[in-house]
């Protein structure tokens, strides 16, 4: 397989998540024998310098200590909330797609209401009433309105599969529906389950970083949206203290692409037509 | 609305005659019928009596109605404007990035593009407003427009306002843009590969008329569709950009009204918010036929 988008995606990304893993270890190489993270372990708003690269924050934190802390729960929400998705809209398009009919209309409806549902006002609301969030009902939630896009795309390709001459001779050979499902169709999918899994984890960090910074996510979670949103409430553009916005946002970003460009990889996995190495004269 | 009056008649409690005002206002806002009823209350004045979501809490005695209306143009101006710039714009480079995919300016422009749309535009914002706000000083950071300006048809109202604009504008339209011209790419990209193409570069037709009238054209369809569903469903994406850079639209007005508990005001956005989905939803449904000829003659 020689994608040129999916290599460089998976390579980034993988980057990223060592970085995520060993990032608090590396804080602590920086700082061998002081707490970086305590509240007040420096003077505020320091500028930066070449103990603290980026500066230190309004409650005396070392910035760059910070983001190397953040980077995981980051992940971990995105996809945790990721996988919620992928396996609610595997279920409902499995249901849909192999069941149809009356079952078929059913679900694509509710589907089809969900995938209208401003989430973003919804999720607005919930920040203000849920007072105490953690990192796993923060990824649920995310999830849980994450899977209409993945049900409707495994929908439909469940009912194209079902037609295919193989699945009728499977059928004959007395296979039952569980291992149609899992052994003949399920394996067909894995690119699309793969590109839902991504786009669900970068649905469900984008909503997160946007929760935060409007201040009204999850507050006691360190996360790079949390960083930023405390940054913009905090005002540290005007004193000069960009880096503790940029440098968060970038590895945000860089996050972003990488699982993007594994997504746009996967896409010309199954779509040969979207190659650009294919001459079409 | 029941918790926070719940709140009020327990917190004041003690003080004689407040149960009688607590019981004035449940009957005001109609908190003393079942909820099944309140909801069609609700129904009821939104439909017939012109979108009444009754009094707004935090600028009582403003109705809910008012002040949604005084802060939609905003969020509508922000987000058509941006969507519109953006799709010509995606679509126009698209098309030429789809159509000389080979050179090699494109695959470079393919490069930002992927980079551009993989950024959430709330990030955008906050490098825009660093580096040409703060960094640079060429345009204001945020707010509507200059303080001390008062909305009016003058000339230097109306530049501080398209001055204000520029940053917020660009953060939307950055990343939208992008994302119009990777799919317009694509779909141009698939309809080079079909047939009639080979049939009519055959013919001996020029290259201009080739990709005018048969590849632009047919990449069009999907693109138009994209663009009519994006409309309605991401209007809610220019809340948080709305935040960031203090202009006073829908966004703006939600997180307030949040903050005070304003539940008819909440009410009414959401509803506007769901209520935008589902006209363009319809809108697409009925102007697709008009464009493609295959819906028309096969009507599913």
């Amino acid at each position: 397989m020689s994608n040129a988008k999916l290599i460089s995606g998976i390579c980034l990304l993988s980057f990223l998540i060592i970085l995520a893993i060993t990032g608090p270890a590396i804080a602590k190489a920086m700082f061998p024998n002081e707490n970086a993270l305590g509240i007040g372990a420096y003077p505020r708003y320091e500028p930066p310098s070449i103990k603290h690269p980026i500066g230190t924050d309004a409650g005396g934190v070392d910035a760059f200590a910070l983001v190397l802390n953040s980077i995981w729960p980051s992940m971990v929400i995105g996809l945790l909330a990721g996988v919620t998705a992928t396996f609610l809209g595997v279920i409902v398009g499995f249901t849909a797609g192999y069941i149809g009919k009356n079952v078929d209309t059913i679900l694509r409806t509710f589907t089809d209401m969900v995938l209208v549902f401003p989430v973003l006002p919804l999720f607005l609301m919930m920040g203000t009433y849920i007072t105490h969030w953690d990192l796993f009902k923060m990824s649920m939630l995310l999830g849980v309105f994450g899977w209409p896009f993945t049900a409707r795309v495994i929908r439909a390709q469940v009912l194209s599969l079902r037609e295919r001459p193989y699945i009728d001779l499977v059928k004959l050979s007395g296979e039952n529906t569980f291992e149609i499902i899992f052994f003949e169709l399920l394996p067909g999918l894995l690119p699309y389950v793969g590109f839902s899994l991504a786009m669900g984890t970068v649905g469900a960090m984008f909503t997160e970083a946007g929760l935060q910074l409007i201040g009204l996510g999850a507050q006691n979670l360190s996360t790079l949206g949390a960083m930023i949103g405390h940054g913009l409430s905090r005002g540290v553009i005007g004193i000069g203290l960009y880096g503790q916005m940029v440098v968060p946002a970038g590895i945000l970003i860089l996050l972003f692409l990488s699982l993007n460009l594994i997504n746009m990889g996967l896409e010309e996995v199954f779509n040969p037509r979207l190659r650009t190495k294919i001459d079409v004269k | 609305m029941e918790i926070l009056l719940g709140n009020l008649s327990r917190m004041e409690g003690a003080k004689v005659g407040t149960q009688l005002i607590v019981a004035y206002y449940r009957q005001l806002f109609g908190l003393d019928r079942p909820l099944y009823i309140q909801y069609f209350l609700f129904l009821r004045n939104v439909i017939f009596r012109g979108l009444d979501f009754g009094p707004s809490f935090m600028a009582y005695p403003n109705t809910a109605r008012d002040l949604i209306f005084h802060q939609l143009p905003w969020t509508l101006g922000l987000f058509t404007g941006a969507m519109l710039i953006s799709w010509l714009l995606g679509t126009i480079i698209g098309v030429f990035m789809g159509w000389l995919r080979r050179h090699k300016l494109t695959s470079l422009m393919t490069g930002i593009t992927v980079l551009l749309q993989a950024t959430p535009n709330y990030l955008l914002a906050i490098i825009l407003i660093i580096y040409v706000g703060y960094l640079l000083k060429w345009l204001p950071p945020y707010g509507p427009y200059d303080n001390g300006l008062q909305p009016a048809f003058t000339w230097e109202f109306i530049h501080s306002l398209l001055l204000h604009m520029v940053l917020p504008m660009l953060s939307l339209v950055l990343v939208l843009g992008a994302g119009w011209a990777i799919s317009m790419r694509s779909l141009m990209i698939s309809i080079l590969g079909e047939d009639y193409l080979l049939y009519a570069k055959a013919r001996g037709l020029l290259p201009f008329e080739i990709l005018k009238d048969y590849a632009f054209r047919n990449a069009m369809l999907p693109q138009l569709a994209a663009l009519a569903i994006t409309l309605g469903t991401t209007l809610t994406g220019t809340y948080i950009i709305e935040v960031i850079f203090h202009v006073p639209g829908l966004g703006d007005l939600f997180i307030r009204a949040l903050g005070f508990r304003d539940y008819n005001v909440l009410q009414g956005i959401v509803l506007f918010s769901i209520f935008a989905v589902l006209t363009a939803s319809l809108i697409i449904d009925l102007i697709l036929p008009l464009l493609d000829p295959r819906i028309r003659e096969f009507n599913e």
